[in-house]
């Protein structure tokens, strides 16, 4: 899921004080299970900017909506209505969320609330970790299942780099050795030998670096 | 001891009173810590009681409503550490507190006004303690600014 979280209350506050009605509108998936924009953000966000300009004698009117998914036409119309009756959206919702509302809402000034962290998984309750860098050429299975390019902190396809102590990283003693967890899995199933074949410079095309990726499934396509 | 938590014990059961207006308190609390908020005997402020079958379902965005809706100060009575009926419910009331206490100082309107104590089961001096230590902070923080 993308991870996110929410930017400093001042900086908000700053961004929509321009503004006399405002929707603060959230997202229920991704950003909802990571605790930055969900429907319970989205009524601590209204309450705490409504304290906080009425304590500089400001009155604001907030409206609160939550929808499915913000990445999303079909869900983002039923804001349509909320919207339309306010100056401006602070949305809650990851980089994509906040760009399909300016996209679809021409007339409406989009705000983001929240800072689009990464691609991860909850490795516990309350720990959210980066798994996946959407590098457009998935090579986990040359890597027994865990990516180099995202969790090791150089990004080696030809691993490990020798820096690493007691299988944590010397970049950042809290982040676990990428290589190390790679060997002791492969050790695990007997495919050492696969290590020692020399994986050539990744061809980025695929990533960022080609530009802004598109992806046509003709089949859905009408 | 869990952080953020206040221990009552260092000020007297007395009642507090503030001179220049009549504090409004909301008080959260389980109802396994306190039967009724109506037991406390500090006539000086007005108090809100909001029973909770268990500390755990305290919800950040209430504490924040109580303010919107005039409160110059915000309590949340728990059991004391290791007594909570559903084992952590107190816990996790004390982490909700801690960040809407940052919230408050970040808007300005000071973390103080918003306290978690712990009360033993049906214990009245520590309620009273409570309140006392609250209108104390109110001494120095005035009437809620946002109200």
């Amino acid at each position: 899921m993308i991870v996110g979280e929410q930017k400093p209350i001042a900086e908000i506050k700053d961004k929509v004080s321009s503004y006399s009605r405002l929707l603060i509108l959230g997202c229920g998936t991704c950003v909802k299970t990571c605790f930055a924009g969900g429907e319970d953000e989205v009524a601590i966000m209204a309450s705490a900017l409504r304290l906080a300009f009425q304590k500089d004698g400001r009155k604001i009117k907030i409206e609160e909506l939550t929808v499915e998914r913000q990445c999303e036409d079909e869900f983002i119309k039923e804001a349509a209505t909320a919207i339309a009756r306010n100056d401006a959206v602070l949305s809650l919702a990851c980089g994509a969320g906040v760009q399909m509302i300016a996209s679809r809402f021409t007339r409406s000034p989009v705000l983001p609330g929240v800072n689009t962290t990464f691609i991860g998984v909850l490795e516990k309750q309350g720990l959210f970790a980066e798994k996946c860098m959407g590098c457009g050429n998935c090579i986990l299975d040359t890597f027994v299942g865990i990516c180099p390019i995202s969790r090791c902190s150089k990004k080696l396809l030809n691993g490990p780099c020798g820096g690493s102590q007691n299988g944590k990283c010397e970049v950042n003693s809290e982040t676990d050795c990428a290589w190390q967890l790679i060997i002791d899995r492969s050790k695990s199933f007997g495919q050492m030998d696969k290590l020692i074949t020399y994986v050539p410079p990744k061809d980025w095309r695929t990533s960022q670096a080609g530009g802004p990726r598109k992806l046509v499934i003709e089949d859905h396509v009408i | 001891m869990v952080e953020n938590f206040k221990v009552v014990s260092s000020i007297t059961p007395e009642p507090v009173k503030i001179e220049q207006f009549k504090p409004k308190i909301t008080v959260f609390h389980c109802f396994n810590a306190i039967n009724s908020i109506a037991d406390s005997d500090n006539v000086y402020c007005d108090i809100k009681g909001i029973k909770m079958p268990c500390s755990s379902i305290t919800r950040e965005v209430f504490l924040l409503r109580a303010f919107e809706a005039g409160a110059d100060a915000v309590v949340v009575m728990v059991c004391p550490e290791g007594s909570c009926r559903y084992i952590e419910g107190n816990i996790w009331a004390g982490k909700r507190v801690a960040r809407m206490k940052k919230l408050l100082d970040e808007i300005g309107l000071d973390g103080r006004r918003l306290n978690i104590f712990f009360i033993p089961q049906r214990d009245q001096t520590a309620l009273n303690r409570a309140i006392n230590q609250t209108m104390d902070n109110l001494v120095t923080l005035g009437p809620n600014p946002a109200a």
